[in-house]
């Protein structure tokens, strides 16, 4: 490529790497460092005069470093008369940030937007935008490239009898996505629906019948479940159990009657007017809303978090049938595993799913999420990109997972973009396969 | 400095919800003539003064959206260059919500668009409805009030219908997490209709998940236009031995022949806010009914002058 500089951010070298040796192009060079106060200094060390530039940086566990060095470099580029600049963002940062949330949340993604488009970015390429209306938060041109295809390939070629799998959203926002997913693959989908806690009176929940009283919850033999399109049971302290479960309260028969009792008033339950609307936004993980002071609190955070976000007892439905296939959960962003968790053990255990495989795009897995999904046996195969870098000691201990590499993708938008070639092709699902 | 008021100006949209609105808030529409030109330019007087008050203009998406966009857009300069204090735009239905993203390759944002000539034209904040995708409250630099008529949508249902045996249905899947919400304050089931993409040489299918035998059928979706979807969902349902079919829907568009459709439709009722004129739509088609949410447009204007948190009317209707 003539009279282009492909620049290299620190949030994810191994994949610039990639795609500069499938360009068969360099990485320009630059310094990219910190001084002893925490500010980011960049020094671009190739003339820029008049190139077409590309800046490769995606997000990390400093999300705000990451940033802040994208923007100073581009803004680096602009100062050295770059004839244009692309920002190339395989994971876009605070993409989970995209709405209002109820309650005068800030549009985090739009600012981000607005903060590269004010240092000089004149074109974004990004894969799988956490909502692809977000395209319309930039002034200038945005190329939302799909990972669907490399997905959908993954699956064909590694998921044993995948004619017969289900994909599976395990939120209802998701169902687009998933549904996607399953027109390309001409396969079945079902979708999960976590909510707050309800009373168990809805005549069309299965049955359970046990073999034994005091069987334990997650014995697959124990219940026979009845046919049917709903599927529901409890998650009681980030576990899934089913609907009759008592908590060790020591008062099984109290339980009992109380629930016997609800049956009967379900109709004076429905809604009252104190349902806060927080619960209601419950499908995008939240973020902890906690001041950081150390870095060390922040793994705190997250754990406080989860449990803040698993409020101890919900109501998990699974709509469609994986009875005796194999699962695939998909999602865009795999960040805290206890909603795939959930997922996954209510489509095992209560689904009658025979193997349960999470495939997601970015795989952001924060403090020890891997090793949470490692550690669960309902979980056979955990699928990410390399849009968001994986630590190589994390990747090499875990077993499950599998990481797809993006760089053919995002090299292949580059070259187009520089010849001016029509990237239109690159949603085709023909061309990469 | 002489305290500023509600000065609450209408388009031509949609005289009855600016009526109601006016009637509710207590304050008398401002005098706005519109007119056109002999060439079709829309030309706008506004007949009393604006100078420093807080300026509310009521205009909606409903047929011949673009001159309705023009005239709404006029007002907001004529008030702006008439030195109003701040530009409240009131758009219940917010025209081009549909095309928020680049589905295709070389789609254009007509949204964005939206917000930008809104912006341009000098409108300060933004109330709407039920936004299509609530991404686009990011499409603009201004404040945007999303209201939802989902608390009004739970109102009616508990009202006049019996709920106690009924699913809530979406009819696609973009949809499922707005019907999610819904069943979970009701504390109903759903499911959920999905149409795969027609293949070469085979017939699209609807396939429904989740289970709706003997049940009261609640379709529901953010907006119902040529109603293809909404019928063919109600047939899918029927052929699944649903008992009725009721479909709920916030902007009620009902172009083209939507309201043949409802007709022959297995639908046994078609409910839309009125943030849309129906017009005489409701005299052929006996199967509408209207849910009113000029209240909530009233207390979300009223709250806003006086400074007060919109938040409350996200769950509670007025």
């Amino acid at each position: 490529m003539r009279k282009s500089k492909v620049f290299i951010g620190s949030s994810n070298p191994e994949l610039g790497r990639l795609v500069c040796d499938r360009l068969g192009v360099e990485p320009a060079p630059c310094t990219l460092t910190k001084f002893s106060n925490g500010e980011t200094s960049v020094s671009i060390g190739v003339s820029v005069r008049d190139e077409d530039t590309y800046v490769i940086q995606s997000g990390s566990s400093i999300v705000n470093d990451n940033i802040m060095e994208l923007l100073i470099l581009v803004s680096a580029l602009r100062g050295g008369s770059a004839k244009r600049i692309t920002a190339i963002l395989p994971y876009f940062p605070y993409s989970k940030q995209s709405k209002m949330k109820k309650h005068r949340g800030a549009i985090v993604a739009k600012m981000v937007s607005n903060l590269m488009v004010m240092a000089g970015v004149d074109h974004v390429i990004t894969v799988d935008l956490h909502s692809s209306q977000m395209q319309g938060f930039f002034h200038v041109p945005v190329d939302n490239l799909y990972s669907a295809p490399l997905l959908a390939r993954w699956i064909r070629h590694n998921v044993e009898d995948w004619q017969n799998a289900v994909v599976v959203s395990k939120n209802p926002g998701g169902t687009k996505r998933v549904t996607g997913l399953a027109d390309m693959l001409k396969i079945d989908f079902a979708m999960i629906n976590t909510d707050k806690r309800r009373k168990p009176y809805r005549p069309s929940r299965p049955t359970y019948s046990r073999s034994s009283s005091m069987a334990p919850q997650e014995d697959n033999s124990a219940f026979a479940i009845t046919e049917s399109e709903f599927i529901t049971a409890r998650i009681v302290q980030g576990r899934v159990v089913e609907e009759d479960y008592s908590e060790e309260t020591g008062n099984d028969s109290g339980q009992m009657s109380e629930s016997i009792i609800s049956i009967m008033s379900a109709t004076e339950h429905a809604l009252g007017g104190t349902v806060d609307a927080e619960v209601n936004s419950s499908d995008d993980e939240e973020y902890p809303i906690e001041a950081v002071k150390e870095p060390a609190d922040i793994e705190r955070i997250g754990r406080e978090a989860a449990i803040k976000s698993n409020p101890t007892d919900k109501t998990i439905t699974l709509v469609g049938n994986v009875r005796d296939r194999t699962a695939i959960i998909v999602d865009d962003i795999l960040d805290r595993p206890d909603s795939f968790i959930n997922a996954a053990e209510h489509c095992r255990f209560f689904g009658g799913a025979k193997h349960v495989v999470i495939v997601a795009t970015h795989g952001v897995l924060s403090a020890d999420s891997l090793n949470s999904l490692e550690n669960e046996p309902c979980i056979d195969r955990v699928v990410v990109t390399n849009t968001f870098p994986i630590d190589a000691s994390k990747r090499t201990k875990s077993k499950k997972l599998v990481v797809i590499d993006m760089s053919s993708l995002l090299a292949e938008c580059i070259r187009r973009n520089h010849y001016g070639e029509s990237i239109a092709s690159l949603f085709d699902k023909a061309f990469l396969e | 400095m002489a305290a500023n008021s509600i000065k609450l100006l209408a388009g031509n949209s949609h005289p009855e919800l600016a009526n109601l609105v006016s009637e509710k808030l207590g304050i008398p529409l401002c005098k706005v003539k519109v007119s056109r030109y002999a060439n079709m330019e829309t030309a706008v007087t506004i007949g009393e003064s604006v100078r420093d008050e807080d300026v509310f203009i009521l205009q909606t998406g409903s047929d011949s959206v673009n001159d309705h966009l023009m005239e709404l857009l006029i007002m907001i300069n004529a008030c702006k260059t008439a030195s109003a204090r701040r530009i409240t735009c009131v758009i219940p239905s917010f025209p081009y919500a549909r095309q928020d993203k680049k589905d295709k390759s070389r789609a254009p944002i007509t949204a964005k668009l939206m917000a930008n000539m809104l912006q341009t034209a000098g409108c300060n904040h933004v109330i709407t409805m039920d936004l299509h995708a609530s991404q686009i409250q990011g499409f603009f630099d201004v404040p945007v009030d999303n209201l939802y008529a989902e608390p009004s949508v739970i109102r009616y249902i508990k009202e006049n219908i019996d709920y106690s045996n009924a699913v809530i249905v979406s009819p696609d899947a973009g949809g499922a997490k707005r019907a999610a919400a819904l069943a979970d304050r009701l504390d109903l089931n759903f499911a959920l209709i999905h149409k795969e993409r027609p293949r070469p040489n085979e017939i699209s299918r609807m396939v429904l998940v989740g289970d709706v035998r003997n049940k009261i059928c609640i379709l529901v979706d953010d907006m119902a236009d040529t109603c293809g979807t909404l019928a063919k969902a109600a047939e899918t349902l029927t052929q699944h031995n649903a008992e009725s079919v009721i479909a709920l829907v916030t902007h009620g568009i009902l172009s083209g022949n939507a309201i043949e459709r409802i007709n022959s439709s297995k639908l046994t009722k078609v409910v839309c806010t009125n943030t849309v004129p129906l017009g005489d739509k409701m005299k052929v088609c006996p199967k509408l009914a209207i849910i009113d949410i000029s209240a909530t447009l009233a207390e979300a204007i009223r709250r806003l002058h006086n400074g007060e948190s919109v938040s409350y009317l996200f769950t509670h209707a007025p």
